[in-house]
């Protein structure tokens, strides 16, 4: 019988349920041959995820890109602002594709690891307080709780990313040290940001954060060849009950912004044609020129994310 | 793989289950031979995690991925920003002594409230809990009120145990009314808000005042030799005493203006506090040595305290590799019994421990068991307040167990055998030439027990004296 | 400073123990002063937020970096002072070759674990630390992606420190065995509770010094 440990963080959310339907999956599959116990921060902090993984200490583990750009510069492509990419299904395609481009495995086997699959977010839209900010204007001087690019996105049209714990966002927003907090909507909800909102970003899109599933190359090489199997099966069914899952999170959200009265803002095309124009574009010259220098094929992995993302809309 | 030993052969079969208990048994053991806390429950992780990772991986092997794996624990623990509050507490209660606010805190508090049965031990509870708005640790409050209250109280005629007491007994306010250390090393462990923790305790830490000022009174009424009160004081001259102890208020008054004014995070709050401290201290000709002093000594006590966390967190993540929290925890939550017996069990257990331990290593010890198991008992993460056991959804639960646990802790600083504050005291009134022994303090801090008691009492019966201020976070 | 509790005189050993003893001094001298300078941070961070709208960028991070040198510098320091917290209600019952004998017992215990941190602690530092990388850098601070390496790499660097100070310690206890003697030097004695309230009293005494 073959045992995993699984480390993830936080408490069982709709972020784990991809995990949780793969150990389920996949002891189904092997008839219990096979089990994993996922551990909720009880193996290593969240940003050490990938150390848990290259030390050999547990066989898979889940961790956000953005947590610390220097360990894996590759998949940072996929958190580069205004990709463009609009719903979970997008986003599961174009991560599938970077993931298993050649110098990005080859980026993530520095620390022992396989990427096999993705926790697709949704964008990091802001909630705010006080009059709706609905141009790019209106975003000057604006205090935004927002980490790494999508921060940096905010600041190129002059707001002022602001540093303040995740936890410490509610209280940050409803005393004023912020005006803004940017956070995937799963986020919104058990920080409760939404709680004091006025008003929702509802197609701002400004990007989001990548967070990968990740294995021990040498425990998925030493596994007997059905259970590869059974994982390597399970891993698209885990992802679609994954998106679904999440799925009837957000139609929750539409119900929580009614009865939270929270003001969906829209912004017209040439305002966000004039956001990526200053922000996105700069960013990502910058990141392409900074990653070619680090050895990576970072213009191509940037053509394929936009190929990828082409070919999803004609196919939707 | 050439092993020296086959572990993996000669560890087969040994249920890493077991093994835990095994272990903390042998910590226990090493703790109590006198190996220094941090560096024994460090080991003794470590030495989980080798057996964990031998089984598993041979011995090489394994004995590289258990020290790489223990390895980076303290760099990981360690740099959490709540934790950079840990430092600034400190460092804010050595302030303020040099600024001079125990003084002038115990002067106004004897001219307001001296009058009553036993007026100087009332106000100096009242002076400590003044204090405890700008001390974080509990055994440096104790110790400077010592040398100033006791001699005052000996001077009156009071009862020398009784004086001592109080004192001792004064001091663990500090650590329920903010800023406190040990608040936010609960936060941490149980990973909860640090802000909805520390508004959480003041309340309680005032109740507790109230309850001690109430007790001192009784025993004073019923034993006239215990201390009489401190009469003749004007209204101009009680008046007259407040600008000194002002700078308190100007503390408070600014914490709380730039939280609630958003100025500034709960975080920041308590920097911007130790900052007025500070200019305070050196407006009243604090020295480049005593500056020097301050910092030494706040720096060794926040290394000490830091070699606490991750050694016991080196431990800890040891239990979760053998999963020893989540197996103690559904063995609690099956017990068929009243959950708020067995809370109670487990408060009972905390006191007979907290006898022979220090209050944050108790805490740190046990909170990876107990926390979960608690939130298990009262009906697990998420759990409605109708369908819970104790009436309280889980992160209320979380909070108001924070408080609860916090005041057992500090309970234990005044329990024989080892009570850190009571041998403070004790050392600090040998060393003014006071005849007070450490019996003499356990002794007059012996009916402090009991208000304690009664005051955890008070905020089982009733939560919302600890729930209502983070609820209107 | 109090030094009381550790006894000097002019053998090798006890000019070691002075010559090491000023540089842990340094150290956590230098741990002081960053904890202090982390509440000016603060403060700046609040004043220049609320009034020209320019906090800190990645102000939670530099904190975090920060941190590494109060949690650690200090750690030999504290150790040389029979700072870190023990029970010593049984040891301290002891007297003669059997404490030195319990006392250089337990500094072996530490020697172990201190010598297993440092190998672990070395390997976490080296995960982050790549010689062809910008600023070296293999891991990095999620906001405004700071190198982590500096602050990983004193946690080697300080348990390297508390390795040297154990050895000067455990060297210290056997030489007492041999001697037999009740005062040797280089090893922080037992306290009796009086004794260590009495330091505790001193350290908020100054004021009056
Ligand atoms: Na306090
Ligand atoms: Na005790």
């Amino acid at each position: 019988a073959t045992e995993w440990n699984v480390s993830v963080w936080g408490k069982r959310r709709a972020f784990t349920e991809g995990i949780e339907k793969l150990a389920e999956l996949v002891e189904e599959k092997t008839n219990g041959e096979f089990t994993m116990n996922v551990s909720y921060g009880g193996l290593s902090k969240n940003r050490e995820n990938l150390d848990g993984i290259s030390i050999g200490a547990f066989e898979m583990a889940q961790f956000c890109a953005g947590y610390h750009r220097d360990k894996n510069p590759s998949i940072t492509v996929l958190e580069l602002p205004f990709l463009g990419v609009k719903n979970l299904e997008q986003e599961v395609a174009v991560s599938n594709a970077v993931y298993s481009h050649p110098a990005v495995e080859k980026d993530l086997a520095r620390w022992n690891a396989k990427l096999l699959m993705p926790s697709p977010m949704p964008q990091y839209n802001i909630v705010g307080t006080g009059e709706p900010r609905d141009t790019l204007e209106k975003f000057d001087g604006m205090r935004v709780r927002a980490t790494g690019g999508i921060g940096q996105a905010f600041e190129a049209v002059g707001a002022v990313p602001t540093s303040v714990t995740a936890t410490e966002a509610y209280n940050s927003m409803e005393s004023g040290v912020v005006d803004t907090v940017a956070f995937a909507q799963h986020a919104h909800l058990s920080y409760r940001t939404i709680d004091i909102a006025d008003w929702w970003t509802e197609d701002l899109n400004p990007g989001t954060v990548n967070c990968p599933v990740v294995v021990n190359i040498d425990a998925y090489n030493d596994l007997p060849d059905d259970q590869r199997k059974a994982l390597d099966e399970s891993v698209p069914e885990a992802i679609d009950f994954y998106v679904a899952n999440y799925g009837k999170l957000l139609e929750k959200w539409d119900a929580i912004l009614k009865e939270k009265d929270v003001k969906r803002v829209s912004f017209s095309d040439d305002e966000i044609a004039k956001f990526r124009k200053t922000a996105a574009d700069p960013i990502r010259e910058q990141w392409i020129t900074d990653m070619t220098a680090q050895g990576l094929p970072a213009q191509e992995l940037y053509d394929l994310v936009q190929k990828t993302l082409e070919e999803q809309s004609k196919t939707n | 793989m050439n092993d020296l030993i086959d572990m993996k052969a000669l560890l087969d079969g040994v249920d890493v289950f077991n093994m835990s208990l095994w272990l903390t048994g042998a910590l226990l053991v090493l703790v109590l031979i006198g190996v220094r806390v941090a560096f024994a429950t460090a080991l003794i992780g470590f030495l989980g995690l080798c057996l964990f990772f031998m089984q598993k991986q041979g011995f090489d092997k394994g004995l590289i991925t258990a020290m790489k794996l223990a390895g980076q624990v303290p760099h990981s623990k360690s740099t959490t920003y709540s934790l950079s509050l840990i430092p600034t507490f400190i460092l804010i209660g050595y302030l303020a002594y040099y600024a001079g606010l125990t003084g002038y805190l115990f002067e106004a508090a004897k001219r307001w409230v001296g009058w009553m049965p036993g007026g100087l031990g009332v106000a100096t509870v009242f002076a400590t809990a003044g204090f405890a708005a700008v001390s974080g640790a509990s055994v440096a409050t104790s110790a400077v009120f010592a040398r100033i209250a006791i001699p005052e109280m000996l001077k009156l005629g009071y009862d020398k145990a009784f004086a001592a007491g109080v004192v001792a007994a004064g001091g663990t306010l500090a650590s329920l009314i903010p800023p406190s250390a040990i608040l936010v090393i609960y936060a941490i462990i149980v990973e909860q808000s640090v802000g909805a923790l520390l508004l959480a305790g003041f309340l309680p830490g005032l109740v507790s005042a109230l309850i001690y000022a109430g007790l001192i009174v009784g025993l004073a009424k019923w034993k006239k030799t215990l201390g009489p009160p401190v009469g003749g004081f004007t209204w101009k001259q009680r008046f007259a005493s407040l600008p000194g102890a002002s700078p308190i208020f100007v503390v408070v008054f600014i914490i709380i203006y730039s939280i609630y004014f958003g100025w500034a995070t709960p975080t920041e709050a308590g920097a911007l506090g130790a900052f007025v401290v500070l200019g305070m201290a050196l407006w009243r000709g604090m020295r480049w040595g005593q500056l020097r002093g301050a910092l030494m000594e706040a720096a060794k006590l926040t290394v000490m305290i830091f070699s606490m966390i991750w050694g016991v967190l080196i431990y800890v993540r040891f239990l979760g590799f053998a999963r020893l929290p989540d197996a103690f925890a559904s063995w609690i939550a099956s017990l068929e019994q009243p959950a708020m017996l067995t809370l109670l069990a487990i408060l009972g257990a905390y006191v007979i421990l907290g006898m022979f331990m220090d209050a944050i290593g108790m805490l740190i010890l046990t909170l990876p068991v107990t926390f979960p198991a608690v939130i298990a008992l009262n009906g697990g993460e998420g759990v409605l307040r109708a369908d819970s056991a104790l009436g309280m959804t889980s992160q209320e639960v979380a909070i108001w167990f924070g408080i609860i646990v916090v005041k057992m802790a500090e309970l234990c600083l005044i329990t024989p055998p080892i009570g850190l504050n009571c041998f403070v005291v004790a050392g600090v009134a040998q060393d003014s030439k006071l005849p007070i022994s450490v019996q003499d303090v356990f002794r007059g801090a012996s009916p402090f027990f009991v208000a304690d008691v009664a005051t955890i009492g008070v905020l089982i019966a009733f939560p919302s004296i600890v729930l209502w201020l983070p609820s209107l976070m | 400073m109090s030094t009381s509790s550790v006894l000097e005189d002019g053998s090798t050993l006890s000019r070691l123990d002075r010559l090491w003893f000023r540089f842990e001094s340094m150290l956590n001298l230098l741990s002081g002063i960053v904890i202090f300078a982390l509440v000016g941070l603060a403060v700046y961070n609040v004043l220049a937020r609320k009034f020209f709208n320019a906090p800190v960028p990645g102000y939670v991070d530099w904190t975090e970096q920060f941190m590494a040198t109060f949690a650690f510098l200090g750690l030999a320091y504290c150790q040389r002072e029979g700072g870190h917290i023990r029970m010593d209600i049984l040891i301290g019952q002891l007297k003669g070759r059997l404490l030195w004998t319990a006392e250089a017992l337990s500094t072996i215990t530490m020697l172990v674990i201190v010598t297993a941190l440092m190998y672990g602690a070395y390997f976490h530092f080296e995960r982050s630390f790549d010689w062809g990388s910008p600023m070296w850098s293999r891991d990095s601070s999620i906001d405004v992606a700071l190198p982590l390496w500096p602050a990983k790499f004193l946690i080697p660097f300080s348990m390297g420190v508390l390795w040297l100070r154990l050895a000067l310690q455990l060297w210290g206890y056997l030489r007492a065995w041999a001697e037999n003697t009740a005062t040797p030097v280089a090893v922080p004695l037992i306290e009796s509770a009086a004794e260590i309230a009495n330091k505790e009293a001193h350290t908020v005494e100054g004021a009056d010094e």
